[in-house]
C-alpha cells in the first residue's frame, strides 16, 4: 500500500540497468589475454631461414631465430590419445595444436572446448603450467603431458640449432617465408591469417583461428575454405565474402590485409 | 454471548496459541529470481574473453539484454501460472503487479536487444546506423529462427500496447485479455531463434539444457496448473447457481452449489475466477471474493453491478453451470500475528471481510469491522454482520456520508478514540484504491505498523 511512484521507478529501473550494462562491457579487456600474448609472441615472419643462410635480406632478419615444429609424446588418458604439436619461433612457441584428441561421443564436445582454450593457455604460458579447462580434466592432464615432453624436446633442439625431430615444416626456399596476420575479432569469434608468401606471391593461405561451435563451425568450414582460394588467387586482400558468412570474412579480410602489410614491409 | 464471555482471558491465550503468522515466500523467492539473473550475466561473461571496439561493445549490450530479455520472459510467463505459493502464499494481488512490472521491463529489454545487435551487425558489416532496416530485413532472411522471433516480436510490442493504461482503459476487457493469451504464441515464436543463434548457447552446451530446463519447467507449470488441476476441480464438485439475490439496489448475491465444497481447501478471504456458462458470458472469467466460509454444499460470492459482467450476473437462471478456478488470494487467517484484528470493508469490499468476519478465531472484543458506504441503505449484508457481531461479541462499526453528503472522517485521531489499543491490531483491508489508501495513511499516523496491515489491491 506504500505510494507508488512510477516514473522514480522508471528512471530507476533505467539507470540501473544501463548502467549494470556499461560497467560490465567496461571490465572486459580490449583484447583477449591469451589471443594477445599469442599474436604478440608469434613473431610475424616465421621464416625457416637459419638453415639456408643464402636466404638473403628476409632470411637474414630471421637469422638468430630457431623456427620449425616439434612434436611431443603421445599420451594415453582415459578417453583417448593426446599429442601436442608447437611451432616454435626464436625459442618461443607461436603455437600449440592437438595433433590427436580424445574423439567420440561426449569426447568430442569436450575435445572442441578444451583443446582451443589449451592451446591458447600453452602459447600465453610459454610453459606446461597451464590451468585444466573444467569439464575436461583428462584431456587437459594429458596434453600438459605431452606439451611438457615436447617443450623438452624444444629446448634440447634449441641448444642442438636443430628444429628437433619432426620439424618437416621447414621451407628451404630462400623466398618462401610465412606471415601471421593479426586475429580479427567477430562476433562469431577471433579470424586470424597466415599466408605463405613466395617471390612476393601469395602461395598458400590459411585461417589458424576461425569461429567454432554451433552453427559457426559449419559456416567456418563453408567459408574458410573459398576465402584462402580467393586470397591466393587475387594475391591481395580484395576479396569477395563468401554469402552467409559475412562476419568470418570480414574478419578474414582484415586479418589478411594485416599479413599482407606484415609481408609487404 | 455468555460462554465466549466467560472464555475471558484463558480464552485468548488459546486463539493466541493458534496464531502463527505465515511469512510470505516472497523476499526468498525475489533472491532467487536475482541469483538466476546472476547466473544468467556469469554465462556471457564466461563466454566472452575480450571486448575490441566500440562495436563489440555494442554487439555485446545486445546479448545481454537479450538473455536477461530471455530469462526474464520465462518468469514473466511463470508469475501467470497461478501457482499455488505465488497465488495463496504471496498474494495474486502481488505477483500481478510483479508480472506488470516485469512485463514492461521485459518489453524494454527485448526492444534495445533487438535494435543493439541490429545496429552492431550493421557496424560489422561495415554499414552504419542508418541501414539498421536493411540490416534486420538481412538477418531475418539469413539467419536461422529469426523470421519467427521477428513475428514473435511484433506480437510483444502489440501486447505492451495494448497494456498500457490509458489504451487498456479504453479496450473491453475480453479484447485485452484475448491480445493478451497470445503472449505464450510470441514466446514460444522467439524462444528459437536464442538457441539456435544465441553465441552463449551454441558454445555452451550447458547453458542450452539449462535453458531447455526453464522454459520446460514453466511450461510443465503452465499446463498442470492453468489446465490440469482447474479441469479436475470442476470434474470434481460440479458447480451450478442456486440462487442469485438482490441484497442492496446494485449488490447481488449468488449462491453456488455443488459436491464436497468444503475439500477445495477455500479460506474466508479467499477468491475463486468465476466463469458462468450462459450466453454471452462464457468466455471471460472473473475473480470474485467468497462473502461467506465456504459450506460442504454451497459457496457465495457477493458482487457490485458496476461492469458488463457483474451486471448480468442479476439475470444468472439457476441451475447455470460454473466453471472456477482457484482457490486464490493471501489475505486470509495466516497473515494475522495477533490476538486482535479490525477488519476496514469499504462499498463492496465487504465481501471477503464479511467472510473474515464470521470465522477469524478470536474472543469477544477481539475482533472489530469497520464498514464504510455512501448511506445506510448502500451497507449490504448488515442484518447478517449484526447477526455475527452478537453471536460472536464482536464490534461493528459503520461509517457512511452525512446526510448532506458530507465524507465521514476517518483519521488517525478518529480512529484512535474509537479504538484506543489500535496499534496492537492487526488490519485487514478491502476498498476502492482511494480510500484504502487514505485508511493506509490513518492507520499508520496511529501507529499500526505497515507489516501488520494487510491489503489486497488489483490496481496496477
Amino acid at each position: 500500500m506504500r505510494k507508488s511512484h512510477p516514473i522514480r521507478r522508471v528512471v530507476l529501473a533505467t539507470a540501473a540497468t544501463v548502467s549494470g550494462v556499461v560497467l560490465l562491457l567496461s571490465l572486459k579487456p580490449a583484447s583477449d589475454p591469451a589471443a594477445a600474448s599469442a599474436a604478440g609472441a608469434a613473431p610475424q615472419q616465421t621464416a625457416a631461414g637459419q638453415k639456408a643462410p643464402q636466404g638473403g635480406q628476409q632470411g637474414g632478419a630471421q637469422a638468430s631465430s630457431g623456427a620449425g615444429t616439434v612434436t611431443g609424446d603421445a599420451t594415453q588418458t582415459q578417453y583417448g590419445t593426446v599429442q601436442v604439436r608447437l611451432t616454435v619461433s626464436n625459442g618461443k612457441i607461436a603455437k600449440a595444436e592437438a595433433v590427436q584428441a580424445p574423439k567420440g561421443g561426449l569426447s568430442d564436445q569436450k575435445t572442441a572446448l578444451a583443446v582451443p582454450k589449451l592451446n591458447q593457455e600453452a602459447v600465453a604460458a610459454q610453459s606446461a603450467q597451464i590451468d585444466a579447462v573444467s569439464g575436461a580434466t583428462y584431456t587437459s592432464n594429458g596434453y600438459k603431458k605431452s606439451l611438457q615432453s615436447a617443450l623438452d624436446r624444444m629446448k634440447s633442439a634449441g641448444s642442438a640449432g636443430s628444429s628437433g625431430p619432426g620439424a618437416p615444416g621447414s621451407s628451404g626456399a630462400a623466398q618462401t617465408r610465412t606471415v601471421t596476420g593479426k586475429v580479427a575479432q567477430t562476433q562469431y569469434g577471433p579470424v586470424q591469417v597466415r599466408i605463405t608468401v613466395s617471390g612476393g606471391k601469395i602461395a598458400k593461405a590459411e585461417a589458424v583461428q576461425a569461429p567454432k561451435g554451433g552453427l559457426s563451425d559449419q559456416k567456418t568450414a563453408l567459408a574458410v575454405p573459398k576465402l584462402n582460394q580467393e586470397a591466393v588467387t587475387a594475391g591481395n586482400a580484395n576479396i569477395d565474402a563468401v554469402s552467409g558468412a559475412t562476419y568470418t570474412s570480414t574478419g578474414y579480410k582484415q586479418s589478411l590485409q594485416s599479413a599482407l602489410d606484415q609481408a609487404g614491409g | 454471548m455468555s460462554t465466549t464471555l466467560a472464555g475471558g482471558r484463558a480464552a485468548r491465550r488459546q486463539t493466541m496459541r493458534r496464531i502463527r503468522p505465515r511469512r510470505s515466500p516472497a523476499v526468498p523467492l525475489l533472491l532467487a529470481v536475482w541469483a538466476g539473473a546472476a547466473a544468467v550475466l556469469w554465462l556471457w561473461w564466461h563466454n566472452t574473453p575480450s571486448i575490441a571496439d566500440d562495436n563489440g561493445r555494442i554487439l555485446n549490450a545486445g546479448r545481454i539484454t537479450g538473455l536477461l530479455a530471455g530469462y526474464l520472459m520465462a518468469l514473466v510467463v511463470l508469475q501467470m501460472a497461478r501457482v499455488p505459493a505465488l497465488e495463496r502464499r504471496v498474494g495474486s494481488d502481488r505477483v500481478a503487479r510483479w508480472h506488470a512490472m516485469s512485463g514492461r521491463y521485459t518489453l524494454c529489454l527485448i526492444v534495445a536487444h533487438v535494435f543493439l545487435i541490429m545496429w552492431g551487425y550493421a557496424l560489422q558489416a561495415g554499414k552504419s546506423l542508418g541501414d539498421i532496416v536493411q540490416q534486420t530485413i538481412d538477418s531475418i532472411n539469413q539467419l536461422p529462427d529469426m523470421g519467427k522471433a521477428a513475428i514473435g516480436t511484433g506480437l510483444f510490442v502489440l501486447i505492451g500496447l495494448t497494456s498500457i493504461g490509458p489504451v487498456r482503459r479504453r479496450m473491453p476487457y475480453d479484447t485485452w485479455y484475448h491480445v493478451h493469451l497470445m503472449t505464450y504464441a510470441a514466446v514460444f515464436l522467439t524462444f528459437w531463434h536464442q538457441i539456435t543463434t544465441g553465441n552463449d548457447f551454441a558454445v555452451e552446451p550447458m547453458a542450452k539444457t539449462f535453458w531447455y530446463g526453464l522454459y520446460g519447467t514453466v511450461t510443465a507449470l503452465l499446463i498442470w496448473y492453468r489446465i490440469i488441476t482447474p479441469i479436475r476441480l470442476n470434474l470434481k464438485h460440479r458447480m451450478r447457481v442456486e440462487a442469485v439475490i438482490e441484497e442492496t439496489p446494485g449488490i447481488v448475491s449468488v449462491l453456488i452449489g455443488g459436491r464436497k465444497l468444503h475439500r477445495m481447501g477455500a479460506e474466508a478471504g479467499q477468491f475463486f475466477r468465476w466463469r458462468f456458462l450462459a450466453p454471452g458470458m462464457r468466455f471471460s472469467s472473473h475473480p470474485y471474493s467468497l462473502s461467506a466460509a465456504p459450506r460442504p454444499d454451497m459457496l457465495r460470492i457477493t458482487v457490485k453491478a458496476i461492469g458488463d459482467h457483474s451486471a448480468r450476473l442479476r439475470e444468472l437462471t439457476p441451475g447455470t453451470r460454473v466453471w472456477a478456478e482457484g482457490p486464490y488470494g493471501a489475505m486470509t487467517a495466516q497473515r494475522r500475528s495477533r490476538g486482535k484484528v479490525l477488519l476496514v470493508a469499504g462499498g463492496v469490499g465487504i465481501t471477503p471481510m464479511r467472510a473474515l468476519f464470521e470465522t477469524l478465531p478470536g474472543a469477544a472484543g477481539d475482533i472489530t469491522l469497520l464498514y464504510r458506504a455512501n448511506s445506510t441503505q448502500d451497507l449490504a449484508l448488515w442484518d447478517e454482520l449484526a447477526k455475527i457481531a452478537d453471536e460472536r461479541g464482536a464490534r461493528l462499526m459503520y461509517a457512511v456520508n452525512s446526510p448532506d453528503g458530507e465524507r465521514p472522517d476517518i483519521s488517525a485521531e478518529n480512529l484512535q478514540r474509537k479504538i484506543p489499543d489500535i496499534d496492537r491490531h492487526d488490519v485487514f483491508m478491502c476498498g476502492p484504491t482511494g480510500f484504502a489508501q487514505s485508511v493506509y495513511e490513518a492507520l499508520r499516523g496511529a501507529g499500526v505498523p505497515a507489516r501488520r496491515i494487510h491489503h489486497e489491491s488489483f490496481e496496477m
